[in-house]
């Protein structure tokens, strides 16, 4: 004769394992669910055609510390901001090939770009000082309402771990900026200044020298197309 | 009748001590960049500004260091940029090191020169009055360096505490030395090093007898 209790312990254990059993079977329906709406591939947008254009890398190359132009023909999407960062993602993943002549790290790069029309309501620091006085320039005539400019400010705010990984050196760094203000002007002619934020945030340097708190002019750091960007000229 | 006695003929007079600054760049908590063999830049630039600061008071040059140790606490380009202001140098120099490309890379600040000498100096732009100085004593060391055979390039950059500097200013940024046939000498080479510092010290003495000791400075 089976003592009760122990009846009463082996249908409970029993209710136990179809409770269970049933939570599982459960759990595994949800995770299949979400998975199967990650790979859903229904569009969600009316698909557009981008034709490839020709643009202009300028690639850096440590050993002589040159910035040589690269024609190569690219689709980019229609979007300023997400054209540049589409761009300048395709540039610095040219830097994590193998037979790059700058290598740097690969993954993210770029979260965003962003364009700003100028002149600023507020005067940016700049590194160009007045011819008559030798103080900062300042635009005195700039009036409150501004008239419309064909001038853009480019905000670039580099990823974090990119800038954490980028190599250290006064070269290396200075190459990286002017690689990415160059390739930006050259596709984007309107833009003449170019400022860096690292994850969202002003940062002094990019990997302990180049200096990241000022405006870089992109008209300087680009090229002629008549000269390659060696060194000893202008940033 | 006080009796004569003959003026001892007074001495030529000795050529001036011209100054040189020195600032091996980063220190304490600010170890630079990451070098093989887990040498850290702050390390090399105080080695090499040990070896050269040796050099350059042999060769009768009045030298000072922002720093001559590893600090403690962080040592801001800023209060480097107050030491060699406070100094007025004739010359600074501050000392990096790489692991990226090859050779020297000189560096002079990418700042604008004004069209008049300022009567202030704004505090981000104070090198821009030196610049054209910067530039002809970095071409003078580029051609030492190449004339010793050694790889250099010079270009302009934007970095600090250069920007900050009143002197005639130049980055020195020393990287591995390739080499076709064997490996690349590294930075911390003592070799290497002091060959780097040996046509340093020749471009300054060259340059301190061509434009200083006729303005007496």
């Amino acid at each position: 004769m089976i003592p009760r209790y122990q009846r009463v312990l082996f249908w409970s254990l029993i209710a136990g394992i179809v409770l269970m059993g049933s939570f599982l079977i459960h759990g595994c329906r949800q995770a299949h669910q979400r998975l199967t709406a990650l790979n859903d591939a229904t569009p969600i947008a009316a698909p557009t055609t981008a034709s490839t254009q020709e643009i202009t890398l300028y690639l850096a190359n440590d050993a002589d510390g040159s910035l040589a132009p690269d024609q190569r023909e690219l689709a980019l999407p229609q979007d300023p901001t997400l054209r540049a960062r589409a761009l300048l993602e395709y540039l610095l993943a040219q830097y994590s090939l193998p037979t790059s002549t700058h290598p740097l790290q690969s993954g993210p790069t770029v979260d965003d770009v962003f364009f700003i029309n100028l002149p600023l309501a507020t005067p940016t620091a700049r590194n160009a000082l007045s011819p008559a006085t030798g103080m900062p320039s300042q635009d005195k005539s700039r009036s409150s309402h501004p008239a419309k400019s064909t001038s853009q400010l480019a905000i670039v705010n580099l990823h974090g771990s990119f800038v954490e990984s980028h190599p250290s050196g006064i070269q290396v760094e200075a190459l990286t900026l002017l690689s990415l203000i160059a390739t930006l002007h050259s596709a984007f002619p309107e833009v003449t200044e170019v400022r860096f934020l690292v994850a969202g945030q002003p940062r002094d340097t990019l990997a302990g020298h180049a200096d990241l708190t000022r405006a870089y002019s992109a008209t300087a750091a680009t090229p002629t197309e008549t000269t390659k960007r060696t060194t000893d000229t202008q940033p | 009748m006080v009796p004569f006695t003959p003026q001892p003929k007074p001495a030529p007079p000795a050529p001036p001590r011209t100054l040189i600054l020195l600032d091996p760049a980063h220190g304490g908590p600010d170890t630079g960049a990451h070098l093989p063999n887990n040498l850290l830049e702050k390390d090399i630039t105080l080695s090499f500004n040990n070896r050269l600061r040796a050099l350059l008071t042999a060769a009768n040059f009045a030298v000072i260091s922002t720093r001559t140790s590893d600090p403690s606490t962080l040592f801001t380009t800023d209060q480097r940029a107050e030491i060699a202001n406070h100094a007025r140098a004739a010359v600074c120099l501050t000392l990096h090191a790489t692991g990226s490309g090859t050779g020297i890379h000189l560096f002079t600040s990418a700042l604008t020169p004004p069209a008049r000498s300022p009567h202030v100096f704004p505090w981000d732009t104070a090198q821009a009055a030196s610049v054209a100085d910067s530039r002809l004593i970095a071409a003078a060391i580029r051609s030492a360096l190449t004339q010793a055979r050694l790889p250099a390039t010079s270009a302009r950059a934007s970095i600090r505490p250069l920007d900050n500097l009143t002197c005639p200013a130049i980055a020195i940024e020393i990287a591995p030395l390739a080499d076709p046939s064997s490996s690349p000498t590294p930075v911390s080479d003592s070799a290497y090093q002091q060959h780097i510092a040996e046509a340093i010290v020749a471009a300054l003495t060259d340059w301190r007898t061509a434009n200083l000791t006729g303005a007496g400075r």
